[in-house]
């Protein structure tokens, strides 16, 4: 009788630790991402899959372009090559005067790959098929605030521009300096994903640090 | 280089006088602020939404009637009786004196509406729905309330904010009556008003329109007023009173 | 792995739990995209705002500017350099927008043989083809009817041309059309065209039955002079409405003078008769007018007398002071404009003449405060006298001809729907079947529509190429151009204008060489080639070194216009008044029996615009109904029949019966009723279809009763039967009074009055 109540008694508390576990990492899972960003597990939290693979080491970046595997893509002389270094506002080009960003048009990617051709990936052969076709190119969104949020990047590059200094300590001197600052370091993403919470807490702690207003109508109207 | 933040206090002066009561800023009012279509059902179920509306009240009887036109909107009271009864804080006043209404933070209890003496506080009692080509026409600048949201006359918040950045923060400068018609920052239904009924602008500015009309007309003998002054609501909206050179009963509209 | 947050939300959004949690903050499935646009824009960002010049079809003659946000349009507000509105505009304007975006536009073109069949879609390559083949099967082209809405500028230019080619006809619709109105000022003054108005800076304003601040001519223009007639930087204007029906702008009115309907023209008659008898006014246009004779010429209207007392139904004391007011020397400038009911009866022309004739009397001919003419278009070819004509309604008594006539095989109509506008006496519905072909342009499935064979989707305003000469203009030369300011939304919709060029070249009517423009021109071509012969001249508000900088000022400001091209600044000759009164059809309507007025809706107008929503949802300003037909009837003499709001009435003319609630209310002269017109649409998608339980179109009530001189429709003339229906329904009038709750703060006053001061 001992013996079985004991077993009970063991079933039932490894059974209900066993709950509270998974109830308990539930309940993690759910704050975190209610907090800030969610736990990278499951696809939450990772960086979403585009319809091309843009890659922004390529294309912002300045280091050694590399393949998925690792492996350094070689020249035709078989030299190493190194990414472009674009500034961000060469594609993004609203994102110094108005709310949004803005995605380039097809037609500006083809300003330059009409020439430059890519390679056996084939995701440049993507963007030329969109070209041919006229259809647009449906991005994932990576960052996106609720719509009951109004963001204007216009408004926080002019003030890093105006102090001189971004919130890490670099200095800010021309437009993209400052994106880096909510984006994290975009030109080393092959894929983007989002690196700051961007919730409104995040929002509110950088207003204080820099006496910027807090009024509700600021963002939300 | 910190910009100094310049201080407004927004407000509207409204000259009945002046109103014909043809409905202009309603309709405009509705098209730049997503307000959901108010259909049949709605009016007949009294939840129709119109941020401003014209109130009509008769006089007299034949032949010696007369019609009223009065455009109500949010006075955007500086002692708003809608605020201490918000048990989230969803409402409240903010330094530029506009009366705010936050949707995130709103819950729906719908207290504010039931305190609030204008009755311009409208509450969502459905999810707002348009049809998929109407919805091309929204306003990307403001938010689309959804069901059990209360909503009202924001003094077109959306459009000061642009004000702000672009002409104080771009440009430099104070917001002056003329960079506001002149960028298309007006409210729209001050925009649109036809006989200029409508005036908007900035009380803390001596040399706004709003400014010199308040101290040209709200003083004793003047044809200032406000609204149900006796409630000690202190509205932002300042009235200007009709005149009628043959009225009988000088002083009073009721409805 | 493979799931991601978008399917996640999918799968919250199936359980009902998962749907109630996340209704506040759902995000659309679209949201999560954004979409790369495939061409560089020229002259757009994305989310940067562009605000685009145009004119205004909805209110006509109004220059408007729109914002386009990443090619859709977004808001519409008044051009604030266009002389005509002057910044400001209207509801009708702004739901521009849901033309634009309405659900129910057609998107392709449609057809059917047979038009007891259902329409088929069809391509646009298709439609052209058996468009040309109808035009072909004429065998006698004088058998071809175009009936538009009246047209001006290149549009009127191009359709006056094409129908002289083909040797067909035209005629141009307008439901209360207004050809008293341009009859009078023809034989007044002596001018083709409509004046202006300056009320912004007249003293005594004396309106007879024109609507003129919510419907008439052009009410932005009139509202924006008359805030400043009202509380300018002048002493406070005085205005007199004297108008059958107590509306909105009899209800602004210092003083509403209820005369009765058709007796204005004998009150204006009886006011000119104690201003000449008094030595008041202008003393030559006193002796002309009377044609030497002194007052005795206009006895017959002293105010004292029977006939006078029986038309205007005031006693002589008012007629006096009212002459008075008008032409007191302190009152001056003085003004006098007649329209809306006024010129809707037998003697409607007899009126409105009386009535502009009182402006000659105070002088005010060409000065400020007064009557200012118009002068000519400022291109040549715009002001010819067949291009004008395309711009000039048919008078009613011409619809009524052709309705009997059988003289129509192919019959294309754009922009009017008079299957819906005509009333009953002038059965356009038989004109339309007896037609072996009918071609509809049209956004909307209306009442002509949808009796045609062919249906072709147009393009809207604000999508395609046009310009416009406001009628009436600004008192000085005005050209509105409008230009597509958004992409075509539908890609199944074509430009009718364009259209008319293309039959002409497949019907070989050479067009392009009597409109002097390239072979493969299109409508922007023709507006283009318009502009250019401008340039020259080197004038009004843009001037610049070269055509295309020209042409790029004219596009941003929304139009051409110079301040120095002024009309005629005096009356030719004045020729004497008519003094031929026919009172024939007025008097007391008898017992039982009521004066109709209907009026035009505020919002939806004459029903063009009851598809829109935010027009339908706009209340009536004196009565605050929205989406319904109503019976305003005097609230003591509903009383006394048993009536109460809501109840429905039955309300019989000679031409038909109709039911609607009653709406009393205290301003209703107790001899009349007003329906307003606009509702009871059997088609034009839904929001104007079959909405409401009692909506009908109170044009169907119209006797065929027309101006004895013009032909012009009586719309106000009819008299009618008014009872409770005798199934002794009653409905909740939707309306917005009411709306909201308010018991408790109405005890403190909302309105303000200052009195006599």
């Amino acid at each position: 009788m001992l013996i079985k109540r004991i077993a009970l008694l063991l079933v039932v508390s490894v059974g209900a630790s066993a709950t509270g576990l998974v109830l308990l990492l539930a309940g993690a899972f759910v704050l975190r991402a209610w907090w800030t960003t969610p736990f990278e597990v499951l696809g939450f939290g990772a960086a979403p899959e585009q319809p091309i693979a843009f890659p922004h080491t390529i294309h912002a970046g300045v280091d050694v372009w590399t393949y998925p595997d690792g492996s350094p893509k070689l020249d035709a002389d078989g030299s190493e090559m190194s990414g472009l270094g674009l500034d961000c506002t060469f594609c993004h080009r609203n994102v110094d005067k108005g709310a949004t960003a803005g995605v380039p048009p097809v037609e500006q990617c083809l300003f330059c790959h009409a020439s430059v051709q890519g390679d056996e990936l084939g995701e440049v052969a993507k963007l030329v098929e969109a070209w041919d076709t006229k259809e647009p190119v449906a991005w994932e969104r990576v960052h996106r605030v609720p719509d009951h949020v109004r963001f204007v990047h216009e408004a926080h590059i002019r003030y890093f521009l105006a102090q001189g200094e971004t919130p890490s300590g670099e200095p800010a001197l021309v437009a993209a300096d400052v994106c880096s600052t909510c984006h994290g370091d975009v030109a080393a993403m092959a894929e983007v994903n989002q690196v700051r919470s961007l919730k409104m807490g995040d929002c509110v702690d950088c207003h204080r640090d820099y006496n910027a207003p807090t009024d509700c109508t600021t963002c939300h109207y | 280089m910190v910009q100094n933040r310049i201080d407004h206090k927004w407000g509207m002066v409204i000259d009945i006088d002046r109103c014909t009561g043809c409905n202009a800023c309603v309709v405009a009012c509705q098209a730049e602020n997503n307000i959901p279509l108010n259909t049949e059902d709605r009016f007949r179920q009294r939840r129709a939404i119109q941020w401003i509306h014209i109130e009509r009240y008769w006089e007299g009887e034949f032949p010696d009637v007369k019609a009223r036109f009065i455009p109500i909107l949010c006075q955007h009271c500086e002692n708003a009786p809608c605020e201490p009864v918000c048990p989230v804080y969803a409402t409240y006043h903010n330094n530029q004196g506009l009366n705010v209404q936050v949707y995130n933070r709103c819950v729906g209890t719908r207290y504010c509406a039931n305190n609030c003496p204008y009755q311009v506080r409208f509450f969502n009692f459905w999810e707002p729905v348009w049809p998929e080509s109407l919805r091309n026409q929204l306003n990307p600048d403001v938010s689309i309330r959804s069901r059990g949201i209360m909503e009202k006359c924001s003094f077109n918040v959306q459009r000061l904010r642009r004000a702000e950045r672009i002409v104080e923060g771009q440009q430099g400068g104070r917001i002056s009556d003329e960079d506001l018609s002149m960028g298309n920052f007006l409210p729209a239904c001050v925009q649109s008003c036809s006989t200029s009924a409508l005036v908007f602008g900035d009380f803390n500015d001596p040399n706004s329109k709003v400014s010199r009309m308040k101290e040209e007309h709200l003083h004793e003998g003047g044809r200032g007023y406000k609204l149900l002054d006796f409630l000690g609501t202190e509205p932002n909206v300042i009235y200007l009173s009709k005149v009628d050179p043959y009225a009988t009963d000088a002083g009073d509209g009721h409805a | 792995m493979g799931i991601t947050r978008r399917q996640f939300l999918r799968w919250t959004g199936v359980s009902a739990l998962g749907a109630v949690v996340f209704n506040g903050c759902r995000i659309p499935e679209e949201e999560l995209q954004i979409e790369s646009p495939v061409n560089l824009p020229e002259d757009l960002v994305t989310g940067i705002d562009n605000w685009y010049a145009t004119s205004c079809r909805q209110e006509p003659g109004c220059g408007v500017i729109i914002r386009v946000v990443e090619g859709r349009a977004k808001k519409v507000e008044g051009n604030p350099d266009f002389p005509v509105n002057r910044g400001k505009h209207s509801a009708r304007s702004e739901a521009g927008l849901q033309t634009l975006y309405h659900p129910d536009r057609l998107q392709t073109p449609m057809f059917r043989a047979d038009r007891n069949d259902d329409f088929l879609p069809i391509s646009w390559d298709r439609a052209r083809e058996i468009l040309n083949a109808g035009m072909n099967s004429l065998s006698d082209r004088s058998r071809f009817l175009l009936v538009t809405e009246p047209l001006r500028g290149h549009l009127a230019l191009l359709t006056s041309e094409f129908v002289q080619a083909l040797g067909g006809r035209h005629m141009a619709f307008q439901s209360l059309e207004q050809i008293n109105l341009h009859r009078a000022v023809k034989e007044v003054f002596g001018q083709d065209r409509l004046p202006d108005f300056d009320i912004e800076n007249a003293n005594y304003l004396f309106s007879f039955g024109a609507d003129f601040l919510s419907t008439w001519l052009s009410p932005v223009r009139y509202a924006g002079g008359y805030g400043e007639f009202r509380q300018g930087d002048r002493k406070r204007g005085t205005h007199y409405q004297m108008d059958s029906r107590f509306s909105m702008t009899a209800a602004n009115a210092d003083k509403w003078v209820p005369v009765k309907p058709g007796g204005e023209g004998v009150l204006a008659m009886s006011m000119a008769y104690v201003i000449i008898r008094d030595g008041m006014g202008n003393a030559d246009a006193a002796a002309a007018l009377t044609d030497g004779q002194g007052p005795q010429a206009l006895n017959a209207f002293a105010p004292d007398s029977a006939m006078v007392r029986d038309a205007t139904g005031l006693d002589s004391g008012k007629i006096e002071d009212l002459a008075h007011s008008f032409a007191d020397e302190g009152h001056q400038p003085s003004l006098a404009i007649g329209g809306g009911t006024a010129g809707a009866h037998r003697s409607g022309l007899f009126n409105l003449k009386a009535i502009y004739a009182l402006n000659l009397l105070v002088d005010n001919i060409g000065k400020k405060g007064g009557v200012r003419f118009n002068p000519a278009p400022p291109l040549p070819e715009l002001s010819r006298e067949d291009v004008a004509s395309v711009g000039m309604p048919a008078s009613y008594r011409e619809w009524q001809e052709l309705a009997g006539s059988g003289s129509v095989d192919v019959l294309m109509v754009r922009g009017a729907n008079p299957v819906y506008g005509l009333p009953p006496g002038a059965d356009f519905a038989r004109v339309v079947n007896e037609a072996n072909f009918v071609i509809a342009f049209s956004s909307f499935m209306d009442e002509t529509a949808g009796m045609a064979n062919l249906v072709l989707p147009e393009y809207t305003y604000l999508e395609e190429w046009g310009d416009n000469v406001p009628s009436p203009g600004p008192s000085y030369q005005t050209l509105g151009i409008q230009q597509p300011v958004v992409r075509p939304f539908h890609e199944g919709t074509s430009s009718f204008g364009d259209e008319l060029l293309t039959l002409g070249r497949e019907l070989d009517l050479r067009l392009e060489s009597r409109l002097e423009v390239t072979p493969d021109a299109t409508m922007k071509d023709l507006i283009k080639a318009g502009v250019e012969k401008l340039w020259p001249e080197n004038r009004g508000s843009v001037t610049a070194a070269s055509f295309e900088g020209f042409w790029n000022g004219v596009l941003q400001r929304g139009g051409w216009w110079d301040t120095q091209a002024t009309g005629d600044s005096g009356v030719a000759e004045i020729k004497p008044l008519d003094t031929a009164w026919d009172g024939s059809g007025l008097g007391d309507p008898g017992s039982g029996m009521f004066s109709l007025v209907p009026f035009l809706s505020n919002s939806i107008g004459d029903g063009q615009l009851a598809h829109l929503p935010w027009l339908q949802a706009s209340p009536d300003p004196i009565t605050t109904v929205v989406w319904h037909t109503w019976v305003e009837i005097n609230s003591k003499v509903a009383e006394d029949m048993g009536i109460a709001e809501g109840d429905i009435l039955e309300v019989s003319s000679g031409a038909g019966t109709l039911e609607a609630p009653a709406f009393p209310h205290p301003g209703v002269p107790p001899t009349t009723v007003s329906i307003p017109i606009g509702q009871g649409h059997t088609g034009m998608g839904r929001y104007a279809e079959g909405i409401g339980d009692y909506n009908y179109n109170t044009l169907s009530l119209l006797e065929s009763t027309t101006d004895k001189d013009t032909g012009a429709l009586a719309w106000a003339a009819t008299k009618v039967r008014v009872k409770k229906a005798d199934h002794g329904h009653s409905i909740d009038i939707p309306k917005f009074a009411g709306n909201q709750f308010a018991e408790e703060p109405h005890k403190g006053t909302i309105i303000k009055v200052t009195g006599p001061s």
